[in-house]
């Protein structure tokens, strides 16, 4: 490694390092205003020069590399007098009520460093205030092209551009007549990185610069963000990238960045209330946990255990799903308990755990950028997980290969190599097609499949009648295309895979992992870095909270029940239900029947959220009790709660978030809840201690909780609080409290042994099929804007980002029926109708439709199927068959 | 960790318009435009009117190569005077003999046999003869051009490219605009060679649209060399024209690179060098037009013959561009070691308008030379000891008509008009110099400008400023407040 010597201290540093950060790891420190860790280093503020000894004039030292023998100053006088000599140019006319009114930002504490007045004035014409959350001020741009960088090489967007030369360059969006008409997607990155006061949140504009900053976990998608929280007066001002963040390396979206003032939303609940007479009455926290407790045990004593139940929120903590099931457990003495995975990845997480015997990730989202050919299945993850879409954006664009298998175009197709256009619900089809042709074109990585693969020449046996050319017709993707993808697939390697609810929401939810994991297996692509099978996971902490044993045959560690009652029983002192438990959906099944009495809803709008709104109204009518634990009056509460508790949000408590690259975060109380509200835990801990449990509830911290979690979970025995306060999150397995964790897994062997067999998964026609009557088939997904059903984020100015739900309808079919842009559009399924406009668009195929899932006034799943998955009763809600009338 | 490539990345949206705003010549049109370079600006009094009117024009429009017949417009259609000054003629042979713009009168005279000579030998040969041959580039910097060869030969990879940089935009020089209008075919083999040689199979010739004519002939001689099979796919050299759209910077060759990729035309932290990465992260050979044309010259005559040419390190012919103040301007090949003063004096005839005050040699953005120094002689290392350089070869008089700040101010605002924008010194110092601030903030500029610009647009500007401090002081000090 080379040695250089810096100031007369030594610095040895791998090749590559830049003078910059060895000087850094010094002590030292130059200014800079162009650079960015984030970023390619660019050399064009020149504050950073240093003198290298040999070097007939100073070099920049953010882009000057450490050689072996460079004697290196940073600090003499003529480099000072230089750097004054460019800040005091780039202070001419920048304005000088800035930089007393915010001294700490980064250009204003170099002119305070090096005693350079700023000499400029206001000037309005270069404000642009119509974006909701980024106020822009041009008049304090000092032109480092930080904002036009972050925008190209992070996000992959080009929004911001420079325009003009010399020094009429202007900063200005490349598109539009300002921000707000121009194609951002407001990540925040520019924010994020503009030393000046150029870009700024308008939310610390309005509510002061933050005094106090807290380090946690984004409260949305599953690519799990760091974020550093900053708040002033116990209310958040701004949240930020954390750039050491290990799933995003500085980088958030508009969610994670923006959307956080549903914390102070005004319909926001926070104190316990009862509805009696149809009026809901706050109520105290006393009479609340009094009323529970009798409730359930009342209905306990006339109906049995399993006529009660629990749903825990895949966005509350890991501690908290624990502690709900164990109350389920314990304290109700049901299995009854699930969490909204029953709706989006249980499949995977089933599959995986059949096949590979994990049900999780087995890459890392590093793995992104080092993989030759990517394969994005069912997911749209500009929309759905920004920052994991601008990753592979960014890969794409360096050179990897990108294979779309999507029904329709999604952004990244800009980026593609090859499209899969397929018809919805033929995933079978097509991964079993890609797996013939690997077979048969003998792509297979044979070694590979001799060391760890069993039943391959019954699979090679199967597989035949799958041959692109037999299976063209029923998935409509050309042969060839299909060919082309198989063979990128398993040459152009390491390949990975990355999948979305395109994948398990279908009645062949579960087997279309399967299918697609013996892509991984064929051909080696799998146990290695750049590889892998890989779920987006669509919530902070889905991957959390059925591991945490919220499911009903499923204890913590994400154990049958069956194969660890015993241990379980004896670190609980206590036994545990022996009657089969009921998963969400058979308690509403259960409900219609009259066998299912009482239901507490945390952190799950289940009325909104479930296909076939009709069957989820007609369960909950017939309840004695619906407890609704939420942070607002969601859906459920509205139409059939009689009590509500008001949680606290995901900034006001302690605990760990899961997310989907098996990653354990710990996120952190930023500022204090508000109101009366308080975290899930305590509020069950409280029913529990009222219930006579107090001894097995008696945690005084979620670390506490987690302690409990982590004796019981092997895999997880290693990842202690203050591990995670010391190295970040860590990812299991991890054994023990030396264990790194492990980012790349099946490497051996695989979790449940040596070897897998390959599946021979047949294909099953979507029941939901079109007809005369129903015409058209519709998928569902994610809007950048928004979040799910939107309980988070119609809260905040994202609501004006994406008001309502559009129904994208092809050009061909928009032109038959006769219809135009924004006009509205009855659908109607065999389930219900729905309501919406239409947006005509090259994304879909004729015969197909697509709509976002957000808005509650369109209420979608009024529609949507009520056929489930075979294996775990996932909903089909890709597929359904529709009509299209005018209105 | 995330890993963010050095390289270039591929732009989903390049040729946007926000880097086509980058250029002058998108904002306005060349047809019925005054010039407004130096060596115009200089002969301003020659016809005051033909000014007045470049100064009233909206935009900038810096040299449209007719610095022989300044003030110039785009209609002014006369030729300067070409003669032939040294022992051989290595570049003007043809040209002084009335050009050769068709394959067919090139051909006659021995034309494209040094290429046939090329592909029958091994890349190696033709490098050594380059090598051997002591040629230096004749762009500015004056770096052997063999060693630029033989880098971007011994770079791994399949793709590489050949360009040549054909953006004459030093106000003063109109040497590259009479090799392409009078003999289009030699820079095409010479490129043809150049692929050939480093294992390019692709070249671009980079053109300042102030050219109009030499686009013209160029396109003409390409398409007759493409249908003779000497280029294009057969060949296995694809040779194609880029045009600029009025930036002086892109003369920079990676300021060029990014224009060619349709990026903004901003200049590249070097190293990486286009040696290595150049054209799409590429390696990618760059050479000025001057310099490619002896090329097959040394093939046809050995390196040898080149090397007995010229003297010191500074082996070889160089052609020189004299502007309208002299009493005979003209393009004159002259080899090197001769004196300033014998260019000035006897070839130029001296000035026909006034005494000479000082020549600029090279472009604006280069040290000035005083009249007391004429007898350098005229040599990469000479000049540079002096403060001044060879550069491109041109060469610009000036006389007591237009005085040493009016003339510092020009430059300063040549350079603010003409800046890329990326680094602070020359972003903000240049317009800042061209105020002409006290000598003390000056100072600061011109240092700040040596030390810290990114490239020789910047640091050109602080060496032509710390010049005529130097050799104006007493004229220049009271007009520094």
């Amino acid at each position: 490694m080379p040695q250089v010597t810096i100031n007369g201290k030594t610095y040895t540093g791998p090749e590559g390092t830049t003078v910059l950060t060895a000087l850094r790891a010094l002590g030292y420190d130059v200014p800079t205003v162009c650079h960015d860790p984030r970023l390619t280093p660019y050399g064009g503020c020149r504050l950073c020069v240093v003198n290298i000894k040999g070097a007939p004039k100073p070099v920049t030292s953010c882009n000057t590399v450490i050689a072996d023998g460079m004697i290196v100053d940073t600090h003499t006088d003529e480099l000072q007098d230089l750097r004054r000599t460019l800040l005091k140019l780039l202070a001419r006319d920048y304005p000088a009520d800035q930089v007393a009114r915010f001294p700490d930002k980064q250009f204003h504490r170099y002119l305070k460093e090096y005693g350079v007045n700023a000499t400029g004035k206001p000037q309005p014409a270069k404000l642009d205030v119509s974006h909701p959350y980024i106020h822009v001020d041009m008049s304090q741009c000092v032109t480092c092209y930080r904002c036009v960088r972050i925008c190209d090489e992070v996000q992959g967007q080009f929004v911001w551009q420079a325009w003009n030369r010399g020094d009429e360059t202007e900063i200005r969006p490349a598109t539009g007549t300002n921000l707000a008409t121009s194609e951002c997607v407001s990540c925040g990155a520019c924010v994020d990185t503009c030393p000046s006061g150029a870009l700024e949140d308008k939310s610390l504009l309005l509510h002061g610069v933050p005094t106090q900053w807290t380090k946690t976990i984004c409260s949305y998608c599953g690519t799990g963000c760091e974020v550093n929280v900053g708040s002033r007066d116990n209310r958040i001002t701004t949240i930020r990238p954390a750039l050491e963040g290990p799933s995003n390396h500085g980088h958030t979206c508009v969610k994670g960045r923006y959307a956080f003032e549903y914390v102070y939303a005004k319909d926001r609940v926070t104190s316990p209330m009862i509805r009696r007479n149809g009026e809901w009455e706050k109520i105290t926290w006393d009479e609340a946990i009094q009323f529970v407790s009798d409730r359930f045990r009342d209905t306990i004593a006339r109906h049995g255990p399993d006529s009660v139940g629990l749903l825990t929120s895949a966005r509350g903590t890991n501690e908290e799903n624990y502690v709900g099931q164990k109350f389920a457990r314990l304290v109700l003495g049901t299995n009854n308990v699930d969490c909204c995975a029953r709706v989006c990845h249980s499949p995977t997480a089933a599959a995986m755990k059949m096949t590979l015997g994990t049900g999780a990730a087995t890459n890392s989202l590093d793995d992104i950028e080092l993989a030759q050919t990517i394969l994005v299945c069912g997911a749209n993850p500009t929309d759905g997980h920004p920052v994991t879409g601008a990753r592979i954006k960014q890969a794409a664009r360096r050179g990897a290969n990108l294979i779309i298998v999507d029904p329709r175009e999604i952004e990244l197709n800009q980026f593609a190599t090859l499209h899969l256009p397929l018809r919805p619900g033929t995933n079978v089809i097509v991964f079993n097609a890609m797996g013939a042709t690997i077979v048969e074109e003998g792509l297979v990585d044979e070694a590979f499949v001799r060391e760890r693969i069993t039943e391959y020449d019954e699979y090679k046996k199967f597989i035949r009648q799958f041959l692109p050319e037999k299976v063209t017709d029923i998935c409509g993707v050309p042969a060839g295309k299909i060919r082309e993808a198989a063979r990128l697939y398993a040459t152009a390697t390491p390949s990975l895979s990355v999948h979305g609810l395109g994948m398990t929401e279908h009645i062949q939810g579960t087997e279309g992992i399967m299918a697609l994991v013996n892509l991984a297996l064929l051909t080696g692509n799998i146990g290695k870095p750049g590889t892998g099978i890989n779920p987006l996971r669509g919530q902070n902490n889905v991957q959390g909270a059925p591991h945490m044993g919220s499911e009903p045959n499923l204890l913590a560690g994400y154990v049958p029940i069956k194969d660890a009652r015993e241990r379980f029983e004896a670190a609980y002192h206590a036994q545990l239900p022996a009657s089969k438990g009921k998963n969400m959906i058979e308690m509403l099944e259960a409900a219609q029947t009259g066998s299912f009495k009482v239901l507490w809803a945390i952190g799950y709008d289940i009325m909104l959220t479930n296909p076939n709104a009709h069957e989820t109204r007609r369960a909950l009518k017939e309840m004695d009790l619906v407890i609704v634990q939420d942070l607002f009056l969601n859906q459920t509460a509205i139409e059939f709660g009689d009590l509500f508790l008001p949680a606290a949000s995901s900034f006001e408590k302690d605990g760990t978030f899961m997310n989907g690259e098996r990653r354990i975060q710990r996120i952190r109380k930023a500022v204090n809840p508000q109101g009366e509200a308080r975290s899930d835990w305590e509020i069950v801990c409280d029913v529990a201690r009222a219930m006579g449990h107090g001894d097995q509830f008696n945690y005084q911290s979620a670390e506490e909780i987690w302690d409990e979690v982590r004796s019981l979970w092997n895999e997880g025995a290693g990842i202690s609080y203050d591990r995670l306060d010391q190295l970040g999150g860590l990812q299991w397995p991890c054994y023990d409290e030396n264990d790194p964790g492990m980012g790349v897994m099946h490497a051996d062997h695989f979790s449940h042994g040596k070897t897998t067999p390959l599946r021979r998964i047949e294909y099953v026609a979507p029941p939901e099929i079109t007809n005369d009557e129903f015409p058209f088939l519709l998928t569902t997904g994610r809007n950048l804007y928004q979040y799910n059903a939107a309980t988070q984020t119609n809260r905040t100015a994202n609501a004006g980002m994406h008001t309502t739900d559009y129904l994208n309808v092809s050009k061909p079919d928009a032109r038959r029926l006769n219809l135009r842009d924004g006009e509205t559009v009855r659908l109607r399924s065999r389930q219900g109708t729905a309501t919406l406009p239409v947006q005509i668009s090259d994304t879909v195929k004729p015969g197909e439709l697509y709509a976002t899932f957000h808005s509650v006034r369109v209420f979608l799943n009024e529609i949507t199927s009520s056929h489930r998955d075979r294996y775990t009763k996932t909903p089909e809600y890709k597929v359904t068959a529709v009509c299209l009338e005018k209105v | 960790v995330a890993s963010h490539s050095s390289t270039a990345l591929p732009r989903r949206n390049p040729g946007s318009a926000a880097s086509k705003s980058f250029y002058s010549l998108t904002k306005v049109a060349l047809e019925s435009k005054a010039c407004q370079g130096l060596a115009c600006y200089v002969a301003r009094h020659l016809d005051q009117g033909t000014w007045d009117k470049a100064c009233a024009q909206p935009g900038k429009l810096y040299c449209l190569g007719k610095c022989y017949a300044g003030p110039a417009t785009d209609a002014t259609s006369s030729r300067p005077i070409i003669e032939v000054h040294s022992r051989q003629p290595v570049v003007l042979e043809r040209i002084v003999n009335g050009g050769a713009r068709s394959l067919k009168s090139y051909t006659a005279g021995g034309g494209y046999q040094a290429l046939a000579q090329c592909r029958q030998q091994s890349p190696e040969k033709t490098i050594q003869a380059v090598e051997q041959s002591g040629l230096r580039g004749r762009g500015g910097a004056g770096f052997p051009a063999g060693r630029k060869w033989r880098e971007v030969f011994s770079q791994p990879g399949k793709q590489k490219y050949v360009v040549a940089n054909a953006d004459e935009g030093d106000p003063g020089a109109y040497i590259d605009r009479f090799i392409i209008e009078d003999d289009p075919h030699r820079l095409i083999e010479a490129m043809a060679i150049a692929g050939h040689a480093v294992g390019a199979s692709h070249g671009f010739i980079y053109l300042r649209k102030e050219y109009p004519v030499a686009e013209q002939v160029l396109r003409a001689a390409l398409d007759e060399a493409r249908g003779a099979g000497l280029i294009g796919k057969k060949a296995g050299f694809e040779l194609e024209i880029t045009m600029g759209h009025g930036s002086y910077v892109c003369g920079e060759e990676t300021a060029l690179l990014n224009s060619i990729e349709g990026r903004r035309a901003e200049v590249r932290q070097r190293p990486p060098y286009p040696t290595e990465q150049g054209l799409w992260g590429k390696p990618t050979l760059v050479n000025n037009v001057e310099t490619l044309v002896c090329v097959p010259w040394i093939l046809e005559h050995g390196a040898d013959a080149y090397r007995a040419l010229g003297f010191s390190k500074s082996q070889g012919t160089k052609l020189v561009s004299l502007n309208s103040l002299f009493n005979r301007p003209g393009l004159y090949e002259v080899e090197f070691g001769v004196t300033v003063r014998h260019i000035v004096e006897t070839l130029g005839g001296g000035l026909k308008s006034g005494t000479l005050r000082g020549v600029i040699i090279g472009g604006p953005l280069a040290g000035i030379l005083p009249a007391s120094l004429l007898d350098t002689p005229f040599g990469f290392d000479e000049l540079r000891a002096v403060g001044a350089m060879v550069g491109h070869g041109g060469i610009v008089a000036f006389d007591e008509k237009t005085s040493i700040a009016d003339i510092v101010r020009h430059v300063a605002e040549f350079a603010a008009a003409e800046s890329c924008g990326k680094c602070t010194p020359c972003r903000r110092g240049s317009p800042r110099l061209a105020e002409l601030p006290a000598r003390d903030e000056t100072d600061d500029l011109v240092a700040a400008l040596l030390n810290t610009s990114l490239c020789g647009l910047g640091t050109g500007l602080g060496e032509f400023t710390a010049s005529a401090l130097k050799h104006y002081a007493k004229e220049l000090a009271p007009c520094l407040k």
